[in-house]
């Protein structure tokens, strides 16, 4: 299916704003020249009071505390061929190319990572980060280190080529900090620190402020440890709407890859339309093995709906419905759309059945808002009569209801016209624009 | 299709005939069995586990389309020219180096299934910054002879049908490219693939050919050295030509793309391994087949002499049949390679990000395959034999297959990439050899040249 189109909103740009106010300071030359380079820092002289080399940095550790900057806990430093641990406290002074002790001698320490903490060189630099404000994926070319307050805390993170390129030149120049292409750190999602226990480390705020199809972009450009971190992080109903606007493929790659019961659950909570693509495109044994993780109810109306043609009505259709039997109140009615408001998209009318279960009228909204809430839906009952179709219909007939009854949807009933599903003319409209012709690369040949 | 079994709608059922995957679903000894599996939930049973991999395996394979990835313009030219040249006296050479590849995808595969990313993303978040620079400009250099190769190979295709390469080389550059970047290329990749199929004729002109089996039996069981100067340069082409640095990118991203883990990775490896050696066996036949017809006549000169050897199986037919194959082959690959290299680099340096979806706004991107393709047929129609420009670049990849196997092995040692998939202590034996003998060969051809100079 053609992935739906989202229209632009407002609040990105407002972030994009944000960003650039971000980026002035961090462009502007007093800050920039009190920036520490962490490529730049490594390898640089750890030096004692009396000005005497004791060692060389290797490393920076952090501690994701939660908040937007994390601080530095310490440093990695080589004395000889050993990595020893220097906590931050006896760090007097650090510049781009040399750290100053407190004390003239160095108390060195095994380094042991404690949680929450992470290896700024070894764990985040050169791998992948989410930019929430930019929604894309970046790769961290540099990461930059400033003193706020009496912390040394991680304020940036470059993406750069030309730093690239600066850390492949000259040692000597590798310190000097070149913030061109630089996010502030507070609008980076940064993954976990060891392999393994990959996860992200504070939920961001402005990762909820994405909308689906953005989760979406991301999901499909993170590696595949990433890709499960973020989804972790997800609300799981965020998450299965983000699945439902991501391209098949990839899909179908992020659910192989998935542990099984988190792949069912995922599916379980995407739109039964949706999820019954997603499930055609795998094997079958998978599918098999994916609708027996999922609660019986859900796998049941999901392998009835893939009894379906994907090109017929019973393929489009979504098989939420809210249905009332005849006799019912309009305040009940309404009572019951309530409950719906988290499938506002999808319910565009309300079908009355009579004891049998066959299709009386379908009713809009409109008429049930202006109705007498003491009235009966029988009073509703009249002309202009349901749009139907059958399962097997083809998308043109599908097409020719919709275009000679001007309505929103049809209602898809079967051989003893009981409704059994509903196509939207937006999932009609997916069906008719033609994929686009892209081309699609192995996300991973990088 | 209207029909209402859904399940009918794909060619995805488990019964597709594809060689290298269906030969044995139980469990692959000693391979890992659990520890980088998923946590959540209830572990699903192996057997179903299992049986799905061998689905997406039995269509794909991707070990079989990444070994024969070595079968294109520079693999016919250099096993016909060994086959021309020294007979049947390269053949033991194709078992030592099928060996080595049959190692070195084996590594790849695992890193792909086990890490879920490609091997130049490992790279740059593994080594220091240069190593990996110095990995990535291996894989340019690497590729962009490859790409040289195929445009000359597409040239070579013309000139057989009587069409001068400076009119089908610029002609099929202009045409790839803009099928790429517009976007219909899907269907010309199908096209290309099944013209490429019909050097499967090698295998039977190598029976039909009546070579003297005997003597194929002792060169491939025995090492015949033959100390001359082509014989090191031909040798290096082959191992170049066979163990390609794309093979290795492809293998690992072909797996880790399907979504293949650890769970999946006894059968990844069968594929691996039964598709690498069917490959080879592929190009053994080239070099048995020409052996047959042409043996011993000398360098092989052009494409015309290459086309004899299927002359057994088609007749007078033959050199068209070489000529749409070949066709094929460099087509295919002279698309696909520009446009891996240039994915692999916009990854790596993390310069490009939306590659994958909106292609055309994508400059750095666009910008990096069309060079490769403008330069890849520009040097294609440099003056000079055809044949031997082909060889060349085999033997460019083959001075630079150590380094790239150097970096996959590194990685496939390290415990904190692969887990309990490491290599254990003999593979590691047998791998380090294997990159030996590659890098000493390369070395060789280096000293060999060097000292021509100087001479």
């Amino acid at each position: 299916m053609a992935r739906r189109p989202s229209l632009p909103t407002p609040a990105p740009l407002r972030h994009r704003a944000e960003r650039h106010a971000h980026r002035g300071l961090l462009t502007h030359r007093s800050v920039a020249d009190a920036l520490i380079s962490l490529a730049g820092i490594v390898g640089q002289p750890v030096r004692n009071q009396a000005g005497d080399e004791v060692g060389r940095v290797a490393d920076v550790v952090a501690r994701w505390d939660g908040g937007p900057y994390p601080p530095a806990t310490g440093l990695v430093v080589k004395v000889g061929r050993r990595p020893a641990f220097l906590p931050i406290a006896q760090v007097a002074t650090m510049k781009a190319d040399e750290v100053r002790l407190r004390s003239a001698r160095l108390d060195l320490r095994d380094f042991q990572r404690r949680p929450g903490e992470v290896v700024l060189g070894r764990d985040v630099l050169d791998r992948q980060l989410v930019d929430v404000d930019g929604v894309r994926v970046v790769r961290a070319s540099d990461l930059y280190l400033a003193r706020v307050g009496l912390a040394w805390r991680l304020v940036g993170v470059d993406v750069s080529f030309q730093s690239l390129l600066r850390r492949l030149g000259p040692a000597r120049r590798r310190h000097r900090a070149t913030p061109d292409r630089v996010l502030d750190w507070s609008a980076v999602q940064p993954f976990g620190s060891q392999p393994g226990e990959l996860r992200l480390s504070r939920s961001s705020q402005a990762l909820k402020r994405l909308r689906p199809s953005e989760v979406a972009d991301l999901l499909e450009e993170l590696g595949r440890d990433e890709r499960q971190a973020l989804l972790d992080a997800l609300d799981p109903g965020v998450a299965a709407d983000a699945l439902e606007e991501m391209q098949p493929e990839e899909l179908e790659q992020l659910l192989r890859e998935a542990p099984v019961a988190r792949a069912a659950a995922l599916v379980a909570a995407m739109e039964p339309d949706e999820a019954a693509d997603a499930l055609r495109d795998l094997g079958p044994e998978e599918r098999a093995e994916l609708l027996d993780a999922m609660p019986d109810e859900t796998a049941g109306d999901l392998a009835a709906l893939l009894t379906f043609s994907e090109e017929s009505a019973g393929g489009l259709m979504t098989t939420h419905l809210v249905t009332v039997p005849v006799g019912t109140s309009v305040q009940a009615v309404r009572d019951r759309l309530r409950e719906e408001t988290e499938h506002r998209a999808d319910v565009d009318r309300v079908l009355v059945i009579d004891d049998d279960g066959t299709l009386v009228d379908d009713l809009a909204l409109f008429d049930l808002f202006l109705a007498d809430p003491t009235a009966s839906v029988d009073d509703l009952v009249e002309p202009p009569w349901p749009v139907t179709v059958h399962a097997d219909a083809s998308l043109e007939e599908v097409v020719a209801r919709l275009v000679d009854s001007r309505a929103a949807s049809v209602v898809v009933v079967d051989a003893a016209d009981r409704p059994i599903g509903r196509i939207l003319a937006d999932d009609v409209v997916d069906a008719l624009v033609p994929e686009k012709a892209k081309l699609r690369f192995p996300r991973i040949l990088a | 299709m209207t029909a209402l079994d859904p399940f009918e709608r794909r060619p995805r059922a488990p019964n597709v005939a594809v060689p290298g995957a269906l030969g044995d679903a139980g469990p692959a000894p000693g391979a890992p069995d659990d520890g980088a599996g998923p946590t959540l939930g209830p572990p699903a049973p192996r057997r179903t586990r299992r049986r799905r991999a061998l689905v997406v395996l039995a269509v794909l394979g991707p070990g079989l389309i990444a070994a024969n990835a070595g079968n294109d313009a520079g693999g016919i030219a250099t096993y016909a020219s060994a086959g021309a040249q020294f007979g049947y006296r390269t053949l033991f050479l194709m078992v030592l180096v099928t060996v080595a590849l049959v190692v070195v995808q084996e590594m790849s595969a695992r890193l792909g299934a086990f890490t879920g990313e490609g091997l130049v993303s490992l790279i740059r978040e593994q080594f220091p910054l240069r190593a990996a620079a110095l990995a990535v400009v291996c894989l340019i250099v690497a590729n962009l002879g490859l790409v040289v190769s195929e445009f000359a190979g597409v040239g070579a295709a013309f000139e057989l049908f009587g069409v001068s390469r400076y009119l089908s080389v610029p002609i099929a550059a202009l045409v790839l490219w803009a099928m790429v970047v517009f976007g219909s290329y899907r269907y010309a990749e199908r096209m290309f693939l099944m013209l490429g199929l019909a050097f499967i004729a090698y295998p039977v002109a190598a029976i039909l050919g009546h070579p003297r089996w005997a003597a194929v039996g002792a060169q491939t069981a025995f090492p015949h050295f033959v100390a001359s100067e082509p014989f090191l340069i031909l040798a290096v082409a082959i191992v170049g030509t066979t163990i390609t640095p794309y093979m290795q990118l492809y293998q690992a991203a072909a797996v880790a793309d399907r979504g293949l883990g650890p769970e999946d990775y006894p059968l990844v490896r069968l594929d691996t391994i039964v598709g690498t050696i069917a490959a080879e066996i592929v190009s053994m036949a080239i070099i048995i087949a020409t052996a047959a017809v042409i043996g011993g006549t000398g360098a092989l000169g052009s494409a015309e002499d290459a086309a004899k050897a299927l002359e057994p199986v088609v007749g007078s037919a033959a050199k068209a049949l070489f000529g749409i194959g070949l066709l094929g082959a460099s087509a295919l690959a002279a698309a696909v390679v520009p446009l891996s290299t240039a994915y692999a680099i916009s990854e790596a340096a993390g310069v490009e990000r939306s590659v994958s979806s909106k292609f055309t706004e994508a400059p750095v991107f666009l910008g990096l395959f069309t060079a490769q393709i403008v330069i890849g047929a520009a040097v294609a129609l440099a003056p000079g034999n055809l044949i031997k420009l082909l060889i060349n670049t085999q033997v460019l990849n083959g001075l630079i297959a150590p380094v790239i196997l150097g970096f996959i092995l590194v990685l496939a040692n390290r415990r904190e990439v692969l887990g309990d998939a490491v290599n254990g202590p003999r593979f590691r034996v047998v791998a380090t050899i294997c990159v030996a003998v590659v890098s000493l060969l390369a070395v060789a051809v280096v000293v060999q040249t060097v000292a021509s100079w100087i001479r």
